[in-house]
C-alpha cells in the first residue's frame, strides 16, 4: 500500500512541478503600478529611453494599438520596408524632423493619419505629463534612429504647460489655458479632437456616435454628464468603444468653456 | 459629500489602509485563503449536484449502486463544509486586518447580502444534515422522493450562497459605469451592485466548473481506492465509480468553453482595455499555459477511456480509430496553444520579423483557436459515442441509417466549424466574433441530436459481452489523477487571471491599491502560489477521504452481503 500512496504522492507532486516550471520558464512579465516620473535639466538619452520604454508599455498603453499592427501601424519594427519608427519619422512629413513629427503624432494626431488606418490615436499629451511625453519620444526615436531629445525639450513643454501634471495620468495643461481659454464651442471641439472620432454637421468620422443630431437624443444634462463622466451612458450599438472617450475633459475646461460647448451640442437637434 | 461619505471618509482616514501578515505577507495570506477557501467551496457546491444525480438515477433507474454512491459522497461533505467555512473565516478575518479600508468599502455596499449569505449558509448546513443523516430513514416510496427533494434544496441554497459571493467579487472587476472613486458607497443600490456587467456570467461558467470539479475530484477519490482494493469485486466497484465521475467531469468540461467565451465577452463589451490587458496584454501568455492544460484535460480525458475500452468486449472493433483521433486532438492543442500577440521587447520582434509569426501568427488568431477546439469537443464526443456503443450491435431496422445519420451530422458539425474557421479570415473582428456562435451552435446541435438517436437505436440491442469492471491497468487510475490536479491548477490559474486584470486596482477604476503589494505578479509567482494552494488543498481532502473512511465503511458492498444488488454491467 506504501508503493501505491507514494506513486500517488509522486504523481500530484510531478504534475505540479511541471506547471510550475513551464509557467516559470516562459517570460515574465509583471504588470508594474504606473510611477511618477520626474526628469531634472541634465538627464541622458539613455535615461530618457528607459524611461520612455516604460511609459510606452506600461501608463501609455501604446502596444494596445501599435503591437497589433492592424489598429495602428506597428512602431518597433518594420513597415513596407521602410524600417521601425525610428528609421522612418524624419520621412513621414515634408519639412518635419523626426522630432517634430512624433510630437505632432502625439499632441495633434489626427493632422497626419498614416494612410490605411483610421484617426482613432488619442491626444496623448493631455494624457501624459511632458516628461513621459519627451521620453516616449526619445524611446521611439531610439528604434532605428538617432535620440536628439535633451533635458531643454522637457523643461520648454513644462514651462509652456505650467499646469500639467506630473502625475501618472489625467495631466491637463489646466482649465483656463485649454483653447488658449476661448469659449467659441468650434475651438472647443477643435482642441479637444471631439473630430478624430465624431462627426458634426458634415466634418469628423463615425467611428463614435454622431453629433451631427445629439441634441434631439440628449438634453443639455445629459451631454454635460456624458463629457464629464463618458462612461456614464454608452450609446446602443457603441458598447465595444466604452471606456475609449477620454474622461479628463472634466479638468481640462473650464466652467465657461464646458458650458458653452454643452450648449452648442444641445442646440444641434 | 453625504453625511454617509464624511462618516466613511473620517473612518477611513482614522484607520490604517494596510495591514501586514508575518513571513509571506498580506497578499500571500489572502491569496491562499481566498484559493483554498474556493477550492473547498467548488467541492461542497459541486458534489451535491453529483450527488443529486447519481441519487435521481438510483430511484428512477432502480438501480441501488448508484444511491450508495451518492449517500458515500454525502457523507465527504460533511467535513469537507467545516473546511470551507474554517477558510472562509481565516479569509474575512484577512480582509479586515489586511485590507480593513477595503473591507469597509465593500461592507458599505454589500453588508445586507453579507448577512443573506450568512443565513442561507446556516439553512444549507442544516439541509445537508438532514439530507445526510435521514439517508436510511427516508429510503422508500414518497419519503425517498422528499430525501431526494432535501438534495435539491441542498443543490438550491448552495448555489444562491455562490452567487452572492461572486456579486462582491464580479463588482470589484466590473463595478456599474456611474460608480466613481468619489461615489459615496452608502448611496449605491444593492441590486446595481451585484447586478455588474460580469455577476451572470461568472454565475454560470462557476455552476458548469464546479460540476467538472466535483466529478473529477469523486474520480481520484474511486481511483485510490481501485488502487487499494483487495478484492476483484472491490476494484470493480471502484473502477465503475471512477468511469462515473470522469464522465460528468468529462461531459461538464465540453460545454464550459462556451460558457468562457461569454464571460470574456462581457468583459470586453464592459471595457476594451480590461479584455486587451487579459488576451493581448501582460497575461497573454497565461493563455497558452491555459492551452497546455486543456490538452492535457482532453488528452488524458480521452486516454482514459480508450484505455477502457479494453475492458469491453466488442470494442476492438473501434480501437483503430483511435489514432485519428489523437491525431485530431494534438492538433487541436497545439494550434490551441500558438501565441497570436503578446509583449515582446524590440529585440524579440525583430527577430521574429514583426509582432507576429510569419506562419505560425495565422494559428494564433481566434479563428483557428475557435476551429480547433470546436474539432477537439467534437473528437472526444466521438469518443464517448464510441465507448458508449463499444460492447452492443444495434438492432433496430434502421440501424445502419442512424448510423449514416449520425455519421453525416459529425461531417456537417465539422464542416460548419472549418468553414466559419476560414471565413473568419476574411471579416471584421466583429463579424468574425458572431461566427464562433455558429460553430459552437453547430457543436451542440451534433451532440445532442446524435445522442438521441443513439440513445433510440440502443433499444433492445444486441450484448456482445459484459463490461469487465476492474479489468484496467493502474495507469488508468494515474489519469484520473492528472485529470483532478489539472482541473485544480486550472481553476487556480484562471482565478488568477479574473483576479489579475483589474491589475493595481481593488475595485476597477474606482479603489485603487495603494499597498506595496499593489503589482500584479508575473505568471511564474502565481504559478509558485497556485501549485501552493492546490497542494494544501488536495492534502486536506486527502485526510476528508481518510476521515471518511474512519467514520464509516466504504460503500461497497461484498457479494456475499448484498442484498439484491446487480453486478456491475452496462453504463
Amino acid at each position: 500500500m506504501w508503493a501505491t500512496n507514494l506513486k500517488v504522492v509522486g504523481i500530484v507532486l510531478g504534475t505540479l512541478a511541471l506547471y510550475t516550471l513551464i509557467a516559470n520558464k516562459i517570460p515574465q512579465v509583471q504588470s508594474e503600478v504606473p510611477q511618477t516620473l520626474t526628469l531634472g535639466a541634465n538627464v541622458t538619452p539613455e535615461q530618457l529611453v528607459a524611461a520612455g520604454e516604460k511609459v510606452f508599455n506600461g501608463i501609455g498603453g501604446c502596444p494596445t494599438c501599435h503591437g497589433l499592427g492592424t489598429r495602428a501601424p506597428n512602431l518597433l519594427t518594420d513597415e513596407k520596408g521602410t524600417g521601425p519608427i525610428g528609421a522612418r519619422c524624419g520621412k513621414r512629413e515634408a519639412g518635419k524632423s523626426c522630432k517634430q513629427y512624433l510630437y505632432e503624432s502625439l499632441d495633434n494626431p489626427t493632422a497626419f493619419v498614416v494612410t490605411g488606418y483610421q484617426p482613432i490615436m488619442p491626444v496623448m499629451t493631455r494624457q501624459l505629463s511632458p516628461e513621459q511625453i519627451w521620453s516616449v519620444i526619445a524611446f521611439l526615436e531610439s528604434q532605428g534612429g538617432t535620440v536628439d531629445v535633451t533635458g531643454d525639450d522637457v523643461a520648454k513643454a513644462k514651462q509652456l504647460t505650467p499646469g500639467a501634471s506630473p502625475a501618472n495620468s489625467g495631466g491637463s495643461p489646466g482649465g483656463g489655458a485649454f483653447a488658449a481659454g476661448s469659449t467659441d464651442p468650434k475651438a472647443i471641439i477643435q482642441a479637444a479632437g471631439c473630430l478624430a472620432c465624431h462627426k458634426l454637421d458634415g466634418q469628423g468620422q463615425v467611428i463614435a456616435p454622431d453629433l451631427t443630431h445629439v441634441g434631439a437624443r440628449r438634453d443639455a444634462e445629459s451631454i454635460r454628464k456624458k463629457i464629464l463622466d463618458p462612461a456614464s451612458s454608452i450609446a446602443k450599438g457603441y458598447e465595444k468603444l466604452a471606456g475609449i472617450m477620454p474622461k479628463a475633459f472634466g479638468t481640462m475646461m473650464s466652467a465657461a468653456q464646458l458650458e458653452a460647448l454643452v450648449q452648442y451640442l444641445a442646440g444641434h437637434k | 459629500m453625504t453625511d454617509g461619505a464624511l462618516l466613511l471618509q473620517a473612518a477611513a482616514d482614522s484607520t490604517r489602509a494596510y495591514g501586514e501578515f508575518p513571513v509571506i505577507g498580506a497578499r500571500a495570506f489572502i491569496w491562499i485563503t481566498a484559493e483554498v477557501h474556493l477550492m473547498f467551496a467548488a467541492f461542497v457546491l459541486g458534489v451535491p449536484m453529483f450527488a443529486v444525480v447519481t441519487e435521481a438515477i438510483g430511484i428512477f433507474g432502480g438501480d441501488e449502486r448508484y444511491d450508495r454512491l451518492s449517500k458515500e459522497f454525502t457523507r465527504l461533505l460533511l467535513v469537507a463544509y467545516s473546511a470551507t467555512a474554517i477558510w472562509g473565516a481565516m479569509l474575512v478575518f484577512g480582509l479586515s486586518t489586511l485590507y480593513p479600508r477595503f473591507w469597509a468599502y465593500l461592507t458599505a455596499i454589500f453588508a445586507p447580502s453579507m448577512w443573506a449569505y450568512a443565513a442561507l449558509f446556516l439553512v444549507e448546513s442544516f439541509t445537508l444534515y438532514l439530507y445526510y443523516y435521514g439517508w436510511d430513514r427516508w429510503k422508500k416510496g414518497r419519503a425517498k422522493l422528499g430525501h431526494w427533494t432535501l438534495g435539491i434544496l441542498l443543490n438550491l441554497w448552495g448555489t444562491i450562497v455562490m452567487f452572492i459571493a461572486n456579486s462582491w467579487l464580479t463588482y470589484m472587476m466590473s463595478p456599474p459605469r456611474d460608480i466613481t472613486p468619489t461615489t459615496d458607497p452608502t448611496t449605491i443600490k444593492l441590486w446595481h451592485a451585484i447586478a455588474n456587467a460580469t455577476w451572470m456570467p461568472i454565475n454560470v461558467h462557476r455552476v458548469i466548473a464546479n460540476v467538472v470539479f466535483g466529478g473529477a475530484i469523486v474520480g481520484a477519490y474511486a481511483s485510490y481506492r481501485f488502487l487499494a482494493a483487495q478484492s476483484d469485486e472491490e476494484r470493480a466497484h471502484y473502477d465503475w465509480m471512477g468511469y462515473v465521475g470522469n464522465f460528468i467531469a468529462m461531459s461538464a468540461l465540453i460545454v464550459l468553453p462556451f460558457a468562457g467565451y461569454w464571460l470574456g465577452r462581457e468583459i470586453y463589451q464592459y471595457d476594451q482595455s480590461m479584455g486587451i490587458t487579459m488576451m493581448g496584454g501582460f497575461m497573454s501568455w497565461l493563455w497558452v499555459i491555459q492551452a497546455f492544460l486543456i490538452a492535457v484535460l482532453f488528452l488524458t480525458g480521452n486516454y482514459y477511456l480508450w484505455i477502457g475500452m479494453g475492458r469491453i468486449p466488442g470494442a476492438e472493433r473501434f480501437r483503430p480509430y483511435t489514432k485519428y483521433l489523437l491525431i485530431v486532438l494534438v492538433l487541436g492543442a497545439i494550434v490551441w496553444g500558438t501565441p497570436h500577440t503578446m509583449i515582446a521587447d524590440s529585440k524579440e520582434l525583430a527577430a521574429m520579423g514583426g509582432s507576429h509569426h510569419p506562419f505560425l501568427g495565422a494559428l494564433g488568431v481566434m479563428s483557428a483557436k475557435n476551429t480547433a477546439v470546436n474539432l477537439m469537443i467534437l473528437t472526444t464526443f466521438l469518443s464517448f459515442l464510441l465507448y458508449r456503443r463499444a460492447n452492443t450491435r444495434p438492432v433496430v431496422p434502421w440501424a445502419r441509417g442512424g448510423t449514416i445519420i449520425q455519421g453525416a451530422m459529425f461531417a456537417l458539425a465539422a464542416g460548419v466549424v472549418l468553414f466559419y474557421g476560414i471565413r473568419g479570415y476574411f471579416v471584421e473582428a466583429i463579424v468574425r466574433i458572431g461566427f464562433s456562435v455558429y460553430q459552437v451552435l453547430a457543436v451542440l446541435s451534433c451532440i445532442v441530436f446524435v445522442t438521441v438517436i443513439d440513445v433510440l437505436m440502443a433499444r433492445g440491442a444486441q450484448s456482445l459481452g459484459t463490461i469487465q469492471w476492474g479489468k484496467m491497468p493502474p495507469r488508468s487510475q494515474y489519469a484520473l489523477f492528472i485529470l483532478a490536479v489539472t482541473f485544480t491548477w486550472l481553476m487556480g490559474l484562471m482565478g488568477f487571471a479574473r483576479s489579475g486584470i483589474r491589475q493595481y486596482w481593488h475595485v476597477w477604476q474606482v479603489m485603487q491599491d495603494t499597498s506595496k503589494y499593489a503589482a500584479t505578479p508575473a505568471l511564474g509567482y502565481a504559478s509558485k502560489m497556485i501549485s501552493l494552494c492546490v497542494l494544501i488543498f488536495l492534502t486536506l481532502v486527502a485526510f476528508v477521504f481518510w476521515l471518511g473512511g474512519l467514520a464509516e465503511k466504504s460503500t461497497f458492498v461484498a457479494s456475499g452481503e448484498r442484498q439484491g444488488g446487480g453486478r456491475h454491467v452496462g453504463h
